[in-house]
Formats: structure tokens, C-alpha cells, sequence
């Protein structure tokens, strides 16, 4: 069984991996932002999906010049 | 006459020219001398250009050419619109600094070549995450129906100045709710096109796979006029629609015949105030739409949207979020970092969930032409308010008033938000809701339900 998951150990780990600054006054909003993102991915990740189903966004090569 | 008829009023004084565009342009920027102090939806007032421009449309007047089917209206727009010359700051502190845009963005170029004056820019949350306009930067837009209360986000200021009548015409952006819950709050209307639609190119963009461009109005027919302006397609933006424009201006008036229209219940009917609900019930009422239906999945829906959002925001940001981290308004700062922090697969899972999610909405509309549903779960809460009780729920005041469009929104939905008439001293709003690309149905229901009078955006008693 995966450990519970703590935000206030992977938040300043997880932004080191992205070389991202966390001022240490705004560490703890972000621990509860993610907090809140992690409770709302939870039904997310556990509702299953069809391995076919591909993502909403779809890359049309060459479609559009500019864009 | 005054710029409180509208848009189609003015461009119709200006067209048989019983007004001068000039006339009516300086009475714009009168009203916003003399209103905004109260409501703050202003952040920036291009007179010069306006002025300028006003004074073409009456030259082409005179020249007995047509000056365009928005001739004179004065329009203002958030401030993520690119403005020639000036910088985009979306709201921010950090993009003081860039350099200012080299052309406005379509949207501006399409009402400008239909003949409508652009006077200034408006107020919104820092780079659109927020659903409050309590912008730290520039103060909070103020809701002209009680100035002690939020105008919505993040589109505020574009709801408040139309809501004021300090002009008839606003754009917006609307990535999870920012067109449809700032103008139920306001009591104005506000359209979010289906995905795709309109063109984004020269807006900055918040969450790129959900963010679509909008206008408000007063009025349905003001709403459509500015609307099929808006049309077209344009290479310079990857999800611009390649389908010609469909107009809807006229088929307005066409009736209710044949569309069938449905109430959404279950999650819909619960989470909010009970007169959130009985704004809803009267409309269906009035136009005699007894259905209910159930849209499944949609809170499911909303939770992957929210993903969806923060990781494409905070990756659009995160070269800021590093070097400028401690300049980002406070309001947005902790979720933005947090957004960046997000597992890969949360993402693509929720962009693969809402593919199903889209499948299962295109059978319920197989069965039903409209959804009706609240735009907001309560009306404007006082600015500052940090958790609202919802039956003894702690919720975050303005996070949770979201609830009801991050669903439709998520489908890419074009959706119709419309202030319901007698519901008290502040503003509440349904959404009408037809399938992807049937803009003209949500119209349609709109007109019959604003002749009805069931829909109506009445002025602040302050103005």
C-alpha cells in the first residue's frame, strides 16, 4: 500500500525539481493550494478510462501555419 | 438619447445621424469620469484613439459611406485584449514591463471594423484566475448594484462598467466561468461562445485549451449584433474554427418552436441558495419547460477542469513564478505555484476524461436542445469575504462560484448567461446552455424568454 501523501514534504521537493523559488512566507498557502488540487485529482485519477480515449486536446500537424 | 439604449439604439442614432459618433463617445468618456470612481472596472481610458476614432465613423458618415452595423458604439475591454501601443498587463504588476502590443487583438479589430469606438480597458483578476476581481494590484471592481460587494470575476470589470451604463458593449474572457459569472453577479448578459468560435489571437490566454473571448451587453439583441461582429475565422490562432460565420441577429425573433428545453437537476439544483434555484424555475416557468435532466459526471467535470486549469496556467507562467515570484498578486500567487507543481498524469487524465466527458454530453443532447441552470450558486458576496456557509459548509467565497459553469465549460459548451428578472435587491443569472456550434438555440430561448420578460437587466438604483 502507497504511503498517505504529505504536501508539506513533496511541495518543497517537487519545486526543487522545477528549480522553482518558494519564499518561506508562502510555503504554507502553497502546501494548502496543493492540498486542495491533490483532494480535487483524487476522483479524477480514480474514475477509469478506456485506454483508446485519447486526450481532448488533438494535434493536427501542419493545420493551421501560423498558429 | 442616451448611451443607457444600448448598442443597437446608439448605432442606429449615429446611422440616420441624430447623434455624432464624436457626441456619443465623449458622453462614454463623461460617464466614465464621473462613474467609475465608484465601481474601479477602468484601468485604462484610451480618449485620444477614441476620439480619433469617433471621428472617422462620422467621417464616413458624411462621405456617404456606410459606417458599419456598430456605428459610434462605445466598447471597452478586459485587459488582456491586446490595444495598440499599449501593454498588455492581464491584470498583472509583472507585465508592466512588457513591451506595449503592436496591433489590438481580432476581437477589437472585428468591433472597430464594424464601426464601434474602443474607450479603455478593464479590470480583472491577475491573468484571469479568479472569479472575484479582487485584484490586489488595482483594487477590486466594485459591483454597481452595491458597490460594498464583488462585481464577479475574473471578467469584473467588463460586467460592472456595462452593468453601470458607463458603456453598452464590453469584451471578456471565460476560461472556467469569467463572461458568465461576473454578468450574473452584474445582471447583464454575457455570452460564451463555443470553444473554438472566436479567435483568441492578441489575448493572453490563461488556460489555452479552455479560454474562448465574449461579449456583454444589456440587452439580447445588443448581445447578438456585437456577436456575429465578432465572427470569423483566423489562422492566427490554432483553434480558431474554420466554419464560416453564423449569424444569429436575425433568426433572434424566430421563436421557440420545436427546441426543447430542460432543466438541470441534481447537481445543479443543490450547493447554492435556494433563490439561486428559483431564478432558474422561473424561467423554465415562463417558457414552459417542465424536462429535467441530469448532466452526468459534473462534478467530476469540474474537478479535471480545475486541473486542467492550474497546470496549463502555471506552466504559462512558471518562467515568472521563478524569477518574479513574490510580484504576483497575492490573491492568485499560492495557487499558481501550486499549479505548477502538479503530476504529469493528473493532466493527462483529466484531458482524457474529458473526452468521455464530451462524448456523454453530445448523447444528452440527443435528447434535449437547452440546459437551463443557475450561472452563480449565490449573488455578489461583500469584497473581501474569504468562506461563504453553505448549509453549514464552510465553503471559499469566491472559488466556489464556479460550481455551476466549470461544467458546461469543460464541454466547451456555448453558453448564454442571463440576469433573471425580480430576484431581490441583488443580481442572479441563469445559464442557457445549447450543444457545441448552436449559439442561434441559446439565442433563440434568450429572446423569447427577455420578451416573456422573465429576462431582464435592470440598472442599479445607484445609477
Amino acid at each position: 500500500m502507497a504511503e498517505p501523501f504529505d504536501p508539506a514534504l513533496y511541495v518543497p521537493q517537487a519545486a526543487a525539481a522545477l528549480g522553482l523559488p518558494l519564499a518561506p512566507e508562502d510555503l504554507g498557502d502553497v502546501i494548502s493550494a496543493f492540498a486542495v488540487l491533490a483532494r480535487v485529482a483524487g476522483p479524477v485519477m480514480a474514475f477509469p478510462l478506456p485506454e483508446e480515449l485519447i486526450a481532448a486536446a488533438v494535434f493536427i500537424p501542419g493545420e493551421r501555419a501560423r498558429g | 438619447m442616451s448611451l443607457e439604449t444600448g448598442v443597437c439604439a446608439t448605432a442606429a442614432a449615429v446611422r440616420t445621424g441624430e447623434r455624432s459618433a464624436v457626441e456619443v463617445v465623449q458622453e462614454a468618456l463623461t460617464r466614465i469620469a464621473v462613474r467609475d470612481g465608484a465601481i474601479n472596472a477602468f484601468t485604462t481610458v484610451t480618449e485620444e484613439r477614441a476620439l480619433t476614432a469617433a471621428t472617422a465613423v462620422d467621417a464616413q458618415r458624411a462621405a456617404g459611406r456606410d459606417p458599419g452595423p456598430l456605428a459610434g458604439v462605445p466598447f471597452a475591454v478586459k485587459n488582456l485584449y491586446d490595444i495598440a501601443n499599449i501593454a498588455t498587463v492581464a491584470g498583472s504588476h509583472i507585465d508592466l514591463d512588457r513591451a506595449p502590443a503592436s496591433r489590438d487583438a481580432a476581437l477589437v479589430r472585428h468591433l472597430a471594423e464594424h464601426g464601434a469606438v474602443l474607450v479603455g480597458a478593464l479590470n480583472m483578476d491577475e491573468y484571469a484566475y479568479g472569479f472575484s476581481t479582487e485584484n490586489s494590484h488595482y483594487g477590486a471592481t466594485r459591483n454597481p448594484h452595491d458597490p460594498a460587494r464583488v462585481a464577479g470575476g475574473s471578467s469584473g470589470g467588463s460586467a460592472a462598467a456595462v452593468a453601470a451604463s458607463v458603456v453598452p458593449l464590453a469584451l471578456g474572457s471565460d476560461t472556467n466561468g469569467s463572461i458568465r459569472v461576473p454578468a450574473a453577479l452584474c445582471g447583464v448578459f454575457g455570452l460564451r461562445p463555443t470553444f473554438g468560435r472566436l479567435s483568441r489571437a492578441g489575448m493572453r490566454l490563461f488556460a489555452s485549451s479552455l479560454d474562448v473571448g465574449g461579449p456583454f451587453a444589456r440587452s439580447v439583441e445588443d448581445l447578438a449584433i456585437a456577436y456575429d461582429a465578432l465572427q470569423g475565422a483566423d489562422p492566427d490562432d490554432a483553434a480558431c474554427t474554420m466554419r464560416p460565420p453564423e449569424p444569429v441577429t436575425q433568426i433572434l425573433r424566430q421563436g421557440l418552436g420545436g427546441i426543447r428545453i430542460a432543466v438541470a437537476t441534481g447537481y445543479f439544483s443543490s450547493q447554492g441558495v435556494p433563490d439561486a434555484f428559483a431564478a432558474v424555475e422561473r424561467v423554465a416557468a415562463a417558457l414552459g419547460a417542465s424536462h429535467r435532466i441530469e448532466v452526468p459526471a459534473a462534478g467530476l467535470a469540474r474537478a479535471a477542469a480545475m486541473i486542467v486549469t492550474s497546470v496549463e496556467g502555471a506552466e504559462l507562467h512558471l518562467p515568472d513564478l521563478i524569477a518574479r515570484g513574490p510580484e504576483f498578486d497575492p490573491m492568485t500567487r499560492a495557487r499558481f505555484l501550486a499549479g505548477a507543481l502538479a503530476p504529469g498524469a493528473w493532466y493527462s487524465h483529466a484531458q482524457r476524461l474529458r473526452r468521455w466527458y464530451c462524448q456523454e454530453l453530445t448523447k444528452l443532447f440527443r435528447n434535449v436542445d437547452v440546459v437551463l441552470a443557475p450561472a452563480t450558486p449565490y449573488p455578489a458576496f461583500p469584497i473581501g469575504q474569504g468562506l461563504i456557509d453553505l448549509g453549514g459548509q464552510q465553503l471559499p467565497a469566491a472559488g466556489h462560484l464556479g460550481v455551476f459553469t466549470q461544467p458546461f465549460s469543460f464541454a466547451g459548451l456555448p453558453t448564454l448567461a442571463a440576469p433573471v428578472a425580480q430576484t431581490g435587491s441583488l443580481p442572479l443569472g441563469v445559464q442557457i446552455v445549447a450543444a457545441p456550434w448552436r449559439e442561434d438555440i441559446a439565442f433563440r430561448v434568450a429572446a423569447a424568454a427577455e420578451e416573456l420578460g422573465v429576462l431582464v437587466s435592470s440598472p442599479p438604483i445607484a445609477s
